[in-house]
């Protein structure tokens, strides 16, 4: 006999060695490690021992009889009896019918009486989805027995997996159940113990419930509970708990049956009876039922997995939850209540489950009219996506996790498009809306920090739309309120923006205070990473851009991107933080290195449609390092990718578009396609007037326009245009601005090309000396240059006239 | 019942170190199972007996009626709930025997038993040789209470014991015919 403590280890090497090898190799195989033969019969025996015997079939013919009922066969076992296929002559034709027979202490000691008792209602349970309690007895021997009705069918999960039943077919079906538990309910009486199993589906495609009735009928004491009579898998938490049972009870199995039902079963595995009494008595929320989706489970449903979680995602997760919340309040009041909701997530209308937000209302009405979707509809989801976003925050406060993070790029997302997306018609209307947002907000949102957070996401939207006035006033105000209630993560978000917004205004000193606040406080434990990135980005791009630039600013915008990355923000904050790296880079003229991190940015951006501005930006910022480096071919290609892509995110009127069109202008002027460059101007030249009237950021456009006249021989337009430009500059631009110096050095080019030298003098005059003072940069030189030797030219024609002349 | 927190604390001591803590905890808990056991099986043919998950679901009731119940070690308190199932379905056959006096009486363990093998094994001789296998290999022991008498899954098996489930399938691959040898042919 083996000495087992020895060889413990041994036998089991053997046993895997044995067991892993065909059977007609093992004998050989344990040879060849010489072990005895005793040992070596011992492991084959234990190799045979261990194999699965066939499952234990139920429909073993049985003998038997249960008074009057002959049992056929054995065709199920259930928490408080076995359920057998009789028969019964009725006037000598057999009929069928299920028994179930029933342990004594289910059935109790009245049994009989109770029956009889509840049998008027039970017997008036008639529809067309619940089999129907026949009969009951007792039979010789007290062996207490229930009759009802049979049903030749298979379990309702087997018949939608066979047929691999799409969502809304499941639906469908479950909706019967549904109407079947309602209408029991609406007759007072509950299940307790609805499953799968306990719901078949006949020949005919018709759903029958099975058991109702049963729980009136059982014994429940107080040696054995109620708890007994349920599957834990599918039972309420208080049902586990012995409390009270109701309705509810059979919604919250309802929902159970419906999760397993869409998603899959419950975390394959994780439905043995310890852990769903762990469940009951922590109160847990439901489980997240995308994240339960399988492969398997979705191949079942007809579809990818990552499809199944997208449809299930949203309303079908919602009404799911609301059934399977662990407070009965926290259900829906009624099955028909839930049976609503799933009718109206088929119809496409709003559930009642969520929230009514107005994010959520207005989300809904998109997807139903997606054909037809309006402009206003899109400026509502960026009112309300923003709040949306708010909550994402507040969520991410209780439990940041992957799925917050999704969230997170949804709602961002939504807010981008919707901001961003051309829409052919003013966006006068965004900020009334986001304006309304931040009225409404506190109707919403009762928790002063959850309020703020909101606020703030409110406020970035107005800042995202251009209303800078609107965002500023809030961010104020929730700068104020967060510094009150020592909120520093708020406070250094908000005083962020704040102080950026103040640059843009021109106003550098509170833009210089904020954004340097914002940072010192962005620098304390506890700040979540992106107020930290955006703290360091907003201050160092405000210096920089503002005459403060220092090494210390390009170290923060480095950090920016470093801390980004370390902290797994999203792709597009990432994105973000190189695109402004990138272009201080660019400001400073490190060429090459701009150029990486704009690359980089632009793969991170990836093919989010929602980044297409911020990516059509980077195509233009590619091509002007291209054109500085003298490639200009190269950049023609680049300008027009962030011409395209601008007309798409913005629209062919947008500033965005009509920049990188004139860029590309500039480019056509100079690699031989001056007419392309002038008509591209021509057509240009009429949304730059509507959109910026006779302001002088109009120069600009003007003098591309001009450019391409005077390349086209179009002297007396360009002269035109040049005399237009200097006057919207004149009283806007100071007397010594180089801009000055740009026009009239086109001036002159204009009058000289008609050949009027003297007129021209005086203009080239004046750009020689304005183009003279401050040039610094290569281009600047370069038309300073170009302003002395058209000074020379003019001068030279004009002596030449004048001693022809003479 | 006991007081309220009375399982609690007793089962923090067991897992503190102090052994003795089972034994109490056994007698808190165990009178009552075995007057829930004895009525769910009294007098009955075998195939008409309850699942022994019944008794489970009202171990764990009783358990969690311990208002201050946590689950703060739950390694420890589901290995105790499947020693305690365990010895109250042995105690409960072991009594059917005495009364019926037949020794034939059929196992009423969970269907995923069955593996155990011929129809005839009987409860007793299997905690018997359940208590060999808890000599050799604590963990096997432990893998299979929870498996079968408490009902876990592989994967719930694998979690709560911080192994994997390849481990657990292995394991059981492994006890599964270390036991049927033993129940059957090594004279146990």
């Amino acid at each position: 006999m083996l000495n087992e403590l020895e060889d413990w280890d041994l036998l089991q090497r053997l046993f895997h060695l044995a067991e892993s090898a065909p059977e007609s190799s093992r004998e050989q195989i344990l040879d060849q490690q010489g072990v005895s033969p005793d040992l070596k019969q011992r492991v084959l025996r234990m190799v045979q021992g261990a194999e699965l015997p066939p499952a234990r079939s139920h429909d073993q013919p049985v003998a038997g009889k249960l008074g009057p009922y002959t049992l056929i066969r054995h065709i199920g076992a259930g928490g408080i009896g076995s359920v057998y296929l009789a028969e019964r002559l009725m006037s000598g034709v057999p009929q069928r019918a299920a028994l179930k027979v029933l342990a004594p202490h289910a059935a109790g000691p009245s049994f009989i009486e109770r029956f009889h008792r509840e049998q008027h209602i039970l017997a008036s349970l008639s529809h067309p989805h619940i089999t129907r309690l026949l009969d009951a007895g007792v039979a010789e021997g007290g062996q207490p027995y229930l009759v009802m009705e049979y049903v030749d069918g298979v379990h309702f999960d087997d018949f939608c997996d066979a047929r691999s039943l799409g969502v809304r077919e499941r639906i469908a079906l479950f909706l019967q159940i549904c109407d079947a538990v309602a209408y029991a309910h609406r007759n007072l009486i509950v299940h307790l113990d609805l499953k799968p199993s306990n719901i078949l589906v006949d020949g005919q495609g018709s759903v029958k419930l099975l058991d109702f009735g049963t729980s009136k009928l059982i014994h429940s004491g107080t040696l054995l509970t109620t708890t007994m009579l349920a599957t834990p898998a599918y039972a309420s938490p208080e049902q586990l708990r012995n409390e009270p049972v109701t309705t509810s009870c059979d919604v919250y199995s309802l929902g159970a049956i419906l999760f397993d039902l869409l998603a899959g079963r419950r975390s394959a595995g994780k439905l043995s009876a310890a852990l769903m009494f762990e469940r009951a008595i922590s109160e847990a929320e439901p489980e997240n039922m995308p994240a339960a989706v399988t492969d398997d489970s979705a191949k079942l449903r007809g579809l990818s997995a990552a499809r199944l979680r997208q449809v299930l995602a949203g309303d079908l997760e919602t009404i799911t939850n609301k059934c399977l919340r662990p407070r009965p309040k926290d259900r829906y009041p009624s099955v028909d209540a839930l049976a609503d909701d799933l009718k109206r997530y088929l119809a496409g209308r709003a559930v009642l489950a969520q929230p009514q937000t107005t994010f959520y209302r207005v989300s809904k009405f998109v997807r139903r009219n997606r054909a037809s979707v309006a402009w206003l509809t899109l400026v509502l989801i960026a009112l309300v996506a923003s709040v949306g976003y708010a909550a994402w925050r507040q969520q991410q406060a209780i439990n940041a996790g992957r799925r917050a993070m999704q969230m997170q790029a949804f709602m961002y997302r939504l807010f981008k498009l919707a901001n961003s997306n051309y829409t052919g018609k003013p966006a006068a209307t965004v900020p009334e809306f986001l304006a309304l947002g931040a009225r409404i907000l506190p109707d919403y949102i009762k928790n002063p920090a959850d309020l703020r957070q909101a606020q703030l996401g409110l406020a970035e939207s107005m800042y995202e739309t251009g209303d800078l006035d609107s965002a500023q006033k809030l961010f104020t105000q929730v700068a104020a309120e967060a510094k009150a209630e020592n909120d520093i993560a708020a406070q250094a978000e908000s005083e962020a923006f704040s102080g950026n917004i103040h640059y843009l205004n021109g106003e550098i000193d509170p833009g210089a205070a904020l954004t340097a606040n914002a940072l010192k406080l962005s620098r304390q434990p506890g700040i979540p990473p992106s107020v930290r990135v955006w703290s360091a980005i907003y201050y160092a791009w405000g210096r920089d851009n503002n005459g403060f630039r220092s090494d210390e600013n390009l170290s923060l915008l480095r950090y920016a991107v470093k801390e980004a990355r370390r902290s797994n923000l999203s792709n597009r904050e990432t994105a973000d933080a190189l695109f402004n790296l990138a272009e201080d880079l660019e400001l400073r003229g490190l060429m090459q290195e701009a150029q990486d991190n704009f690359n980089q940015s632009l793969r991170l951006y990836g093919s989010d449609p929602a980044a297409l501005c911020e990516q059509s930006a980077i195509y233009g910022e590619l091509a002007f390092i291209k054109q500085q480096t003298g490639d200009l071919p190269g950049s023609a290609p680049l300008y027009r990718k962030a011409y395209d892509g601008y007309k798409t995110c913005s629209g062919p009127q947008s500033r965005g578009a009509l920049t990188q069109q004139e860029f590309l202008a500039g480019v056509l002027l100079k690699t031989g396609s001056p007419e392309q460059a002038l008509s591209m101007m021509e057509q240009a030249m009429p949304l730059w007037r509507k959109m910026l009237g006779t302001g002088p950021d109009l120069s600009e456009p003007l003098n591309f326009m001009i450019l391409a006249e005077l390349a086209n021989n179009r002297f007396p337009q360009a002269e035109q245009h040049a005399a237009e430009m200097v006057a919207i500059q004149t009283g806007k631009v100071a007397a010594t601005d180089r801009r000055f110096g740009v026009s009239h050095l086109l001036w002159a080019r204009a009058l000289i090309g008609q050949g009027r030298y003297r007129e021209a003098l005086p203009h080239a005059e004046i750009a020689d000396r304005l183009l003279a003072m401050n040039a610094i940069s290569a281009g600047a030189k370069q038309a300073g240059a170009e302003a002395h030797a058209l000074l020379l030219d003019v001068q030279a024609k004009l002596q030449a006239q004048g001693s022809a002349v003479r | 019942m006991s007081q309220d927190g009375e399982v609690t604390l007793l089962l923090r001591q067991w897992s503190d170190g102090q052994p003795d803590a089972m034994d109490r905890l056994f007698n808190v808990v165990y009178p009552e199972l075995r007057q829930i056991a004895g009525a769910l099986f009294r007098g009955e043919p075998p195939e008409n007996l309850l699942q022994p998950t019944s008794v489970v679901n009202e171990l764990f009731l009783k358990l969690i009626q311990q208002r201050s119940m946590r689950f703060e070690d739950r390694e420890h308190f589901y290995s105790f709930s499947a020693r305690l199932m365990r010895r109250v379905l042995v105690d409960q056959a072991r009594n059917r025997k005495r009364q019926k006096r037949d020794g034939g009486f059929s196992v009423p363990l969970d269907e995923s038993l069955v593996w155990i093998g011929a129809a005839s094994v009987e409860l007793v001789d299997l905690d018997r040789v359940l208590e060999e296998l808890s000599a050799l290999d604590a963990r096997k022991c432990r893998i299979v209470e929870l498996r079968f008498f408490l009902g876990f899954s592989a994967e719930e098996t694998a979690d709560l014991l911080n192994i994997s489930k390849a481990t657990v399938d292995r394991e059981l691959k492994f006890v599964r015919g270390w036991m049927h040898e033993r129940l059957n042919y090594s004279g146990a």
